[in-house]
């Protein structure tokens, strides 16, 4: 789709300090179009923040970020997002008021805009068609009129994932996308996260190795704030420094 | 029949005591519970404010009384002091208290929660005692009395003006009702979907592009619109303006009617406010301390009915309602929450 | 000159007690996450006690020692009832507060009444001081109130339930963890906020007032030090609430009293969209 050569995601040198702490002490890291890219390193490696520091939920104190060549740096989250970068929350993050239907929608509808005051919802015909599309193709239409309030742990991430997908995003974030679930509800979800990646780019944080090795094109280590590797699951696996760092036997 | 038939019917019932009020009331009692009526449609749009940013938006603002406030003086000032006919003044009200929302509203909506209530309350007590001092243009705590100009002349002496108090209250119904209808067009827009995003979780909202400040500001200015027209209305209803109403305390009124009906609900501030003035208008003969009462009523609906009486109606209708066949399509304005 | 000094004395007088009232108003916030719209008539009902410990005894002094226990005992009382129900819907409890305002106000006015009374004070000679005759009595309630604010800072930092409350405070979730009664340690913070209010009226009422509206004017003020002094920092309260009422009452000596109000709110205002952890934030966080 994208052009392969130029990478969608390019960070370079981002640092993120909070108060003398350095969350981030320089991370270069770049994702490739076509790729499924999985992030990992041990808690307080600086994951989150950094999809934190790329989504523009907090600014990066110095470095820049760059996504499909644009630079994001100092961008709003919502201006990233209209760019076509959707994410997960590790703390599953949908609107519990509304229905898993009213949830697609708005954000189906987010693309079309939403200031348009005089509009019936119901004549939205775009994103009626698109929320009504992604009922199906999550199987979630049985659970249509429900109040995401309601839902089940597996189906609220689901629900979040359909979120991002309604957004049409170019790139997808999911950040621990199957922690908390059972065995069951895993094999969905990476099921779908495996279709998923057949066409969009999507980076992902994951804890469950096992995963990460059997879905990704490349894996990026990361490490007390700095990206300590990145290459294929198999340069990843034979390399010593990984091993020692997080694949070893000290789980900071 | 299905929530919404209920729901529409009630509305129809609702629509149609009120067109006829003026003729049927005074067959049962006091014909001044016309004249109390309206004022209680009146309160109700300021309660209404209150309820699109908080029961919509989720913000709580404890200074709408400041909007209130501008559309009361932009009409009284308007009259008394520039020598404006009756619809110039009614668009000073509206268009000063729209200005001045869209003013405080660019600076509080930055802030969310406590920071944001008390920063409304800030800015009102700040006009408020603004007001109270500006005694040439305002008269201060005596208030500012005009006299009614007409809405509309014609030939020798052909007039239709508020003095008569039939004109006045279909007057006073039209424009409240205008307001609710815009509000309940908007709720159903993509925009009022918005809100209820910005409302459920502002931070969602933003991931999945939405401008969440952009939003709260809009909301913020319609509020202050609907507020301002209140204002606008309870002076011409008066024949008065006075800082008094811009003081906090009308501020907490408003919300307490908004709470108390139903905060989320189009309709419920309409209740609210209808219950409380008529149990002032009741109980202040019987009983001088009958804001005990009132009191307490807010803190039981609080602790035991924070939906107010707007979520137990939904609940009521709820259970003895069939299920829709297909109740996303069907879906009115109301929200559940 | 001379109006100017005594107003300005009064101003720092007056602005200590605020500073006794604004230290509760604070705590509640911080800890419990409440706008406590009742608390001026927290204070309001302080001065109406005061008034009736005088009425009943004859003697001014045994409302220092009993209004701030029944001050205690209403705070409890109070948590129990309303706080407590509605813990987990923090936009509400200002609507509940505001209920609870009326409530207070209206009792005070169904059984004090409506007029507004004087109390004379308990010391009425006058001392020379900065070439004025000043009454002892003002002097005497700013001792007060500084005796009692530093009694609250050693409360907080050396006793068991102090570190309980900063610590609830910190981070309620850890505290409960090590096994700190947070539900307790809340309502006696919200019994200590009602007291240090009540003690505020008790010092108040000869300098003021009794009338069962004194806590609207009260309150905004109370507001003004803690927002301006930062919330969750009690040092800042007491100094914002010092300087404002410096502030106001130099200003009334030479203009109208309301433009000094609008100013500090104008102050109040720009903090909390600038400097939302108040102008003495430095270090903290």
């Amino acid at each position: 789709m994208s052009d392969a050569t130029t990478p969608i995601l390019q960070i370079d040198g981002v640092e993120k300090h909070f108060g003398g702490l350095a969350a981030l002490g320089g991370v270069n890291a770049q994702v490739d179009s076509g790729k499924l890219t999985a992030i990992i390193g041990p808690n307080g490696a600086g994951k989150t923040t950094l999809f934190n520091v790329v989504t523009g939920i907090l600014p990066p104190s110095t470095g820049s970020i760059r996504f499909m060549g644009k630079d994001i740096t100092k961008s709003s989250v919502h201006e990233i997002s209209r760019l076509g970068l959707a994410r997960t929350l590790q703390i599953k993050s949908v609107f519990h008021g509304m229905t898993v239907r009213e949830n697609l929608w708005i954000a189906a509808q987010s693309r079309e805009g939403v200031f348009k005051p005089f509009k019936s919802a119901k004549s939205c015909r775009a994103a009626n068609d698109r929320a009504d599309g992604l009922l199906e193709e999550l199987e979630l239409t049985h659970l249509a009129n429900q109040e995401a309030a309601n839902l089940s742990y597996g189906d609220v991430a689901l629900l979040e994932i359909g979120i991002a997908l309604a957004t049409e995003p170019k790139l997808l974030l999911l950040d621990e996308p199957i922690c908390g679930m059972g065995p069951a509800e895993t094999e969905r979800t990476v099921a779908k996260i495996k279709e998923l990646a057949q066409r969009i780019d999507i980076v992902i944080i994951e804890h469950d190795i096992e995963v990460v090795f059997d879905i990704s094109d490349d894996i990026i280590v990361m490490a007390l704030g700095t990206v300590l590797a990145r290459g294929t699951p198999e340069e990843i696996s034979r390399n010593a420094e990984v091993r020692s760092a997080y694949l070893g036997d000290d789980d900071a | 029949m299905t929530a919404q038939q209920i729901n529409k019917w009630g509305l129809v019932l609702f629509a149609l005591f009120t067109l006829a009020a003026p003729l049927i009331l005074p067959l049962f009692i006091d014909a001044f519970w016309v004249d109390i009526y309206s004022e209680m449609l009146i309160w109700s749009l300021l309660a209404a404010s209150v309820n699109l940013l908080f029961g919509y938006v989720g913000l709580l603002s404890f200074g709408q009384a400041l909007f209130f406030g501008m559309g009361m003086y932009g009409v009284a000032i308007g009259v008394a002091k520039l020598g404006l006919g009756f619809w110039p003044a009614l668009g000073l009200g509206i268009v000063l208290s729209t200005a001045m929302s869209a003013f405080a509203g660019a600076l509080a909506v930055r802030l969310t929660w406590h920071y944001f209530a008390i920063i409304t309350v800030v800015f009102s007590l700040i006009f408020y005692f603004t007001a109270l001092s500006w005694k040439p243009l305002t008269g201060g705590d005596d208030g500012l009395s005009f006299s009614m100009p007409p809405m509309l002349t014609w030939g020798e002496d052909g007039e239709l003006s508020l003095t008569d108090p039939t004109v006045q209250y279909y007057f006073i119904i039209t424009m409240v009702g205008l307001c609710y209808v815009l509000m309940g067009v908007i709720l159903k827009s993509p925009l009022g979907w918005a809100f209820r995003t910005v409302r459920e979780n502002a931070m969602r909202a933003s991931l999945i592009g939405l401008n969440v400040y952009l939003i709260r500001l809009t909301a913020f200015i319609v509020a202050g619109f609907i507020a301002g027209m209140a204002g606008a209305l309870f002076a011409f209803f008066g024949r008065y303006a006075s800082a008094s109403y811009m003081f906090y305390h009308v501020s907490g009124e408003a919300v307490v009617w908004a709470i108390i009906g139903g905060a989320g609900t189009l309709l419920g501030p309409v209740v609210g406010t209808s219950l409380l003035i008529m149990l002032r208008e009741e109980l202040s003969t019987l009983w001088e301390h009958y804001l005990l009462l009132v009191g307490v009523i807010v803190i039981l609906v609080v602790v035991f009915a924070p939906k107010g009486i707007g979520g137990l109606w939904h609940g009521l209708v709820n259970k003895v309602a069939k299920p829709a066949p297909d109740a996303v399509d069907a879906k009115d304005g109301e929200d559940r929450s | 000159m001379e109006l100017v000094i005594a107003l300005g004395m009064n101003g720092i007088v007056w602005g200590l007690i605020i500073a006794l009232i604004a230290l509760g108003l604070s705590i509640i916030f911080g800890l419990l996450d409440i706008i406590n719209i009742a608390h001026g008539d927290f204070f309001m009902v302080g001065t109406v006690l005061a008034w009736a410990v005088f009425e009943g005894t004859g003697n001014y002094w045994l409302a220092f020692a009993i209004v701030p226990i029944i001050g205690f005992g209403l705070g409890a009382l109070i948590e129990y009832a309303v706080i407590q129900p509605i813990k987990n819907a923090a936009a509400l409890s200002i609507v509940a507060t505001f209920g609870l305002s009326i409530i207070l106000q209206e009792s005070v006015r169904a059984t004090y009444g409506a007029a507004p009374s004087r109390l004379t004070a308990p010391i009425e000679t006058t001392i020379p001081l900065f070439g004025l005759e000043y009454e002892v009595y003002r002097l005497f309630a700013a001792f007060i109130s500084v005796v009692a604010i530093i009694a609250f800072f050693i409360f907080l930092h050396r006793t068991k339930m102090g570190t309980w409350m900063r610590a609830v405070r910190y981070d309620p979730e850890t505290a409960t963890a090590m096994g700190i009664p947070a539900r307790r340690v809340y309502q006696i913070t919200f019994a200590i906020g009602f007291a240090m209010a009540a003690l505020g009226g008790v010092v108040a009422g000869p300098i003021t007032t009794v009338d069962f509206q004194a806590g609207v004017d009260v309150l905004p003020f109370c507001f003004m030090a803690v927002i301006i002094g930062g919330l969750g920092n009690l040092e800042g309260t007491v100094a914002a609430a010092v300087m404002l009422a410096f502030f106001e009452g130099v200003m009334a000596s030479f203009a109208d009293p309301t433009m000094a109000r609008i100013g500090s709110l104008c102050l109040m205002s720009l903090v909390l969209l600038i400097r939302p952890h108040g102008i003495f934030s430095g270090a903290t966080r």
